[in-house]
């Protein structure tokens, strides 16, 4: 039996047909408040950003580093539920179709929320993306029970040889690759290691590898675009939004994402 | 009933509860932490040497004492103290910590992190890594910081450096997601001794194993003091580890009445508590599936107690799967029924409890007259109360400056 390819799938099938890397932003919902959210997915989506990771906030984000922490808490306080959420992502579907839309977050507010969760496929969701199961573990063995949401797995620089190939099989969409030793934000990041896990890794799949936490600038883009399949942004992004979001000055985060989306395409 | 004694399964679940929620970093080091475990545990060797610091370092056996003043006081049950305020460092936490740092020393791990509440699993941990001359990082919630300054300056005192963790609501459960975060970047040379029945598997079997001395010498001394074992034990649960400890080894003891009891802070009916078995749901946190304080859409919410070591919006796995099968019972009293009840055992016994282990003792009011005078309730005295005397002595409204 065939299945339709999917909005995600299409997305990675075009980058791989025009042999270009993706790009991966991350922003938490609600980060000031759900208007500019959605203002900036279609600023990002325009600064040349192909896969929008959504933040869901948690009160305990144990992978998180200060920065991303920050942000939960601040959308917490505007008490941004998954429900809301998955309102923002059926507006943002108004004016775009084809731009996948992970929800990135842990396990607990997704369960919270589970009837929800397995229709948010309807009004536009892609993925889950959840930071604290076990990469292995199929979204129905935990209760989430809508196929069509892909699941991303994460495999990190500790992850062992046998359980890579488990994860493998039970990802979709792609691999993220967790760069270094550390919450997001980190700054130890280390290209050579990153290299050989992930060829290691593209040796037990085919789905595309991407690679993320603690990229900052356009050069750490750039060379880890090389080895990759595609890059993540997420807390230098969720600093500038932070800085300009009183006076809703988004331009020069769309610049940075420019910068950063002509790095890996050279 | 189902053999309650063989679990957790291999994936670390008791029941429904459990498991190994963490970020993907984690997992190997979990994974080896497992592996080491299963094949020291009964390794003579390491049997003997974790014996030998029990007996000459903690000064194990604790005593099992019978407290005659309170069993007239209630003119019920023979009430008796299983003592872990005896223990070297003034609480149960230390059963724990001498074991997990030999396996920090198996595993040849240099750096030791741990978090706490009350303090006294962080003066537990920086104790032994003192022995051991390891370095040690303890995270503590500003809050706490502040309420338990005496193990605060203790800790530093064995030095090791305290982390005030500002975050979220300041308190245990914003220090347990700071160790994580630091075992997540540090953790080829970090060994992380989680401080109670908590976390991702394997931990909430290691410090039920460690701590499940107290139950098994309590089985010994019950029938040597008074020829059976108890009727009903009872003791505190935060995370539960004095609790788990004490149970343990008497779950398939189906007379033995098993009574755990919570914070109810303000009262249960306040929402002001901490007491996720009595008014929780299943959720998931700190690694592992447990009843939580949470709201409606899985956020984790502010807890209240008076007690430090308690003030945790979580409980074991185990405990929760001893509540769903019915083989343990947990109630909850509030704030003032546990200082009322400090008073009195310290007025009546000369042992002053910590707050923590006060909650045990208030239970006494709820189950004393369910029993008759030839029958015997153990209390874990969990740890002394000399840390919380500045708390004790605000509730009072008395100036200690």
């Amino acid at each position: 039996m065939e299945y339709p390819l999917t909005r995600l799938d299409e997305k990675i099938l075009s980058l791989k047909k025009a042999s270009k890397k993706a790009l991966v932003a991350y922003l938490v919902a609600g980060d000031p408040d759900l208007d500019s959210t959605l203002e900036l997915m279609h600023g990002f989506v325009d600064a040349g950003v192909d896969i929008l990771e959504v933040g869901v906030p948690f009160t305990d984000p144990i992978a998180e580093g200060p920065i991303i922490q920050a942000a939960h808490d601040r959308a917490l306080r505007n008490n941004t539920s998954l429900t809301k959420i998955f309102g923002l992502v059926k507006k943002f579907r108004k004016n775009n179709v084809d731009t996948p839309v992970i929800l990135m977050g842990y396990i607990n507010t997704f369960l919270a929320n589970i009837k929800a969760l397995e229709e948010s496929y309807v009004s536009g969701s892609d993925a889950v993306l959840i930071v604290d199961i076990p990469g292995e573990s199929d979204l129905k063995n935990i209760g989430i029970k809508n196929t069509n949401l892909a699941s991303i797995s994460l495999i990190a620089p500790t992850t062992s040889k046998e359980r890579i190939s488990k994860i493998c099989d039970n990802s979709s969409g792609f691999i993220y690759y967790v760069t270094l030793r550390g919450v997001t934000g980190s700054s130890n990041l280390n290209i050579s290691e990153a290299e050989s896990n992930i060829n290691y890794i593209r040796s037990q799949t085919s789905l595309p590898v991407f690679a993320g936490f603690g990229i900052k600038t356009p050069d750490d883009a750039s060379s880890l675009s090389k080895i990759s399949d595609g890059v993540v942004i997420g807390s230098s992004l969720v600093e500038m939004i932070n800085k300009h979001s009183r006076k809703k000055e988004f331009k020069k985060i769309y610049n940075y994402l420019n910068e950063i989306s002509e790095a890996i395409s050279l | 009933m189902d053999n309650l004694t063989n679990l957790p399964n291999s994936d670390g679940f008791f029941g429904e509860y459990g498991g190994k929620f963490v970020p993907e970093t984690l997992m190997h080091a979990l994974k080896e932490l497992d592996e080491t475990y299963s094949k020291l545990k009964n390794n003579p060797k390491f049997i003997e040497e974790i014996d030998q610091d029990l007996v000459q370092f903690v000064g194990r056996p604790s005593p099992l004492y019978f407290a005659k003043r309170l069993t007239d006081h209630y003119s019920g049950p023979q009430i008796w103290l299983k003592r872990e305020d005896l223990n070297h460092t003034g609480a149960h936490k230390i059963n724990n910590t001498v074991g997990q740092i030999l396996l920090a020393k198996a595993m040849g791990k240099k750096r030791i992190i741990a978090e706490t509440g009350a303090g006294q699993h962080g003066v537990a941990t920086a104790t032994v890594a003192a022995r051991l001359g390891l370095e040690c990082h303890i995270y503590m919630g500003a809050k706490d910081v502040e309420r338990q300054s005496l193990n605060v300056y203790r800790i530093k005192l064995l030095g090791a450096e305290v982390h005030a963790v500002d975050s979220g609501t300041a308190t245990l459960k914003d220090a347990l997601n700071e160790a994580m975060r630091d075992w997540v970047t540090n953790i080829e040379d970090t060994y992380y001794i989680i401080g109670s029945v908590t976390g991702p598997h394997p931990y909430p079997m290691i410090v039920r194993d460690f701590n499940a001395i107290v139950g098994r010498e309590l089985r010994k001394q019950s029938i040597e003091q008074f020829s059976q074992h108890p009727d009903a034990i009872i003791a505190c649960v935060g995370g539960g580890s004095n609790a788990m400890g004490i149970f343990y080894p008497f779950l398939e003891e189906s007379n033995v009445e098993l009574v755990g009891v919570e914070a109810a802070g303000s009262g249960l009916m306040s929402g002001k508590h901490a007491a996720p078995l009595n008014d929780g749901e299943p959720g998931i946190l700190h690694g592992a599936k447990s009843y939580l304080m949470q709201d409606e859409n899985g956020q984790v919410i502010d807890t209240h107690s008076v007690s430090a070591g308690l003030d945790y919006p979580g409980v074991g796995p185990e405990h929760s799967n001893l509540k769903d099968s019915g083989r343990a019972n947990y109630i909850a009293v509030d704030d003032k029924e546990v200082l009322d009840s400090f008073h009195l055992v310290t007025r009546l016994e000369g042992i002053m409890p910590a707050l923590e282990t006060a909650h045990a003792f208030a239970a006494l009011d709820h189950i004393a007259k369910n029993y008759t005078s030839n029958q015997h309730i153990v209390i874990n005295v969990s740890g002394r109360g000399d840390k919380d005397i500045n708390t004790v002595a605000t509730m009072d409204g008395i100036s200690l400056d």
